[in-house]
């Protein structure tokens, strides 16, 4: 029974799926016989793509594994230390009016031009990456986290001073608990981030991963046409993996909140 | 029912007014209040809407410090009373923690006591059963009534075993059914626990139903006008809300209202 449901469900969106792959096919094949120059560099064939994703799946496979592997390195790097400075600046007025200014700034400043400073300073392809996605997912999580801590309930607060509560104590069973939902909106801004910023310091020299093979089969030219697609069809397919793993663990951490509740309570 | 006065009350309120700035006005709210509670005692404060009744009980738990005046509990300060925890607060609404069930949110002040696991066990499975949930204990808050919330919200109140028991109209929120089943539980409980219960409401039959005395506020600014001692025999019960001598007392408190 619930499968079928599910499956009733799922019917339009396979249509929908189906519909646009076969727009997609006819265009490409459209263009080809107006003769368009380069028509397949603008809408490659599905086919095409097809071959050259089994013919390649293996190179694909393993440069996406390297960049995933340093966009979740800087990932949790990045979010340690937004979860830090937002406990920090919830903690004190005075941490907060020192370090929020140089947060936001450090927003400002474009990531194509840090990339190559930081890699300038580290010279290592490794660090640069995991620094820069760390970067990226640092200011969303620090933001959404600290807007978190800072919304507990005033009446839960004062229970909590009825009881003589530790202000660690309040940090561990009330405002930190209370601010999940707020981090993990912040956390599934950053999860897409931090695998642009990896494969963006990769495309400014690195030797592995997604983002050189992209650059590499951008040069080459019309030939390495197909590959290139799939790098850029892979690279969004990481940065909605990253979201969905997120949305994941945010439902497994906390199946308290009112969207995943059940609808219709057993009462 | 016999009250056996003590030389200290539990509660000593003396010359207490409290006044809150803001940005346009200053509000009394509460003008020198002095009055005093017995230990064991169930007392109710009473008057409508903006009298004042919940800035009062604010002050006895500390939560806020009155203007002027002072108010002495067990021969302490308020504030040495709720760093021993002897306070037990019930909210309006029932303000439990979304993340714990139900269980775990009566634990919760007992987790910041120190107790052991079994202790805090213990505690919890007594208070589920007294509160009627021991069959919930593993669901969450929203899976409850509104009513079963509330009740949570007693036993966690009731977990660190207070002395005193401030409740805030714990019950208005509540259909009439379920406040008037409530009050009877309430009171059942009250009489195994036997601690000192100051009350909130702007129900006239609740506080006469529930209370030893009745405290009548009155407004503009907040006094306390007239203390009603409630005769009705103990344990209360539901016919008793048709007597004659219930609405006698209904009416002497109306009555205490119109001159304002
Ligand atoms: N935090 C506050 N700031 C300003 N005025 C307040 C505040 N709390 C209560 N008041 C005012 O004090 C008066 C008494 O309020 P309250 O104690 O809440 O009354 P009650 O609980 O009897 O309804 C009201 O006029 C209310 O507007
Ligand atoms: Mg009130």
């Amino acid at each position: 029974m619930k499968s079928q449901i599910s499956l009733g469900r799922l019917t339009p969106a396979v249509v929908v799926v189906l519909a646009l792959l076969l727009i997609w096919q006819f265009l490409s094949w459209f263009l080809v016989i107006l003769e368009v120059p380069l028509a397949q560099s603008k809408i490659p064939y599905l086919h095409e793509l097809a071959l050259t994703f089994s013919t390649y799946s293996g190179t694909l496979f393993s440069e996406c594994s390297v960049t995933l592997t340093n966009a979740v390195m800087g990932f949790a790097l990045g979010a340690l230390g937004g979860v830090f400075l937002a406990v920090l600046m919830s903690i004190s007025k005075w941490v907060e009016q020192l370090a929020f200014p140089y947060a936001v700034a450090s927003q400002m400043i474009p990531i194509l031009g840090l990339a190559p400073i930081v890699y300038g300073i580290f010279r290592d392809e490794q660090i640069s990456r995991v620094l820069i996605a760390a970067y990226m997912t640092f200011f969303p999580v620090a933001l959404n986290c600290l807007r978190g801590l800072r919304s507990a309930d005033p009446q839960a607060l004062e229970l909590m001073y009825s009881y003589a509560a530790k202000p660690w104590s309040v940090y561990w069973r009330l405002r930190f608990p209370q601010s999940l939902p707020s981090l993990f909106s912040g956390l599934k801004i950053a999860a897409p981030l931090a695998v642009t910023g990896a494969i963006l310091v990769e495309l400014m020299g690195a030797t592995r991963g997604l983002g050189v093979i992209m650059l590499r089969n951008l040069y080459y030219g019309p030939s390495h046409n197909y590959m290139f697609w799939l790098t850029v069809i892979f690279g969004a397919a990481l940065g909605i993996l990253s979201y969905l793993i997120v949305s994941l663990i945010e439902r497994m951490v906390t199946p308290w909140q009112p969207e995943f509740r059940k609808s219709g309570g057993d009462e | 029912m016999t009250l056996t006065k003590i030389d200290t009350p539990e509660i000593a309120i003396d010359q207490v007014s409290m006044s809150y700035q803001t940005d346009t006005a200053k509000v009394l709210a509460l003008k020198d209040i002095t009055v005093d509670i017995q230990k064991g005692e169930f007392v109710s404060l009473l008057g409508p809407s903006g009298c004042g009744k919940t800035t009062l009980l604010r002050i006895m738990a500390d939560l806020i410090q009155p203007t002027s005046g002072s108010v002495t509990v067990s021969g302490g300060t308020a504030k040495e009373a709720r760093l021993a925890r002897k306070y037990g607060i019930v909210f309006q609404s029932p303000v439990l923690y979304d993340w714990r069930k139900v269980k775990k949110n009566i634990t919760l002040p007992l987790e910041m006591m120190g107790l052991s696991k079994e202790v805090q066990e213990k505690r919890a499975t007594t208070l589920l059963d007294l509160v009627g949930l021991s069959k919930f204990k593993e669901k969450y808050p929203w899976q409850l009534s509104g009513g079963m919330q509330q009740r949570v919200a007693i036993a966690r109140a009731l977990a660190i075993e207070p002395e005193i028991l401030l409740m805030d109209e714990p019950f208005s929120a509540l259909d009439e059914f379920s406040r008037e089943r409530l009050n009877e539980e309430l009171l059942s409980i009250w009489s195994k626990v036997g601690n000192t219960v100051v009350f909130v409401t702007h129900s006239i039959p609740e506080a006469i139903f529930l209370s030893d005395r009745v405290f009548v506020l009155s407004p503009h600014p907040g006094r306390l006008s007239k203390i009603v001692e409630i005769d009705l025999p103990r344990p209360r019960r539901e016919e008793m809300r048709n007597s004659p001598e219930f609405y006698q007392l209904i009416s002497d408190i109306r009555n205490s209202f119109e001159g304002v």
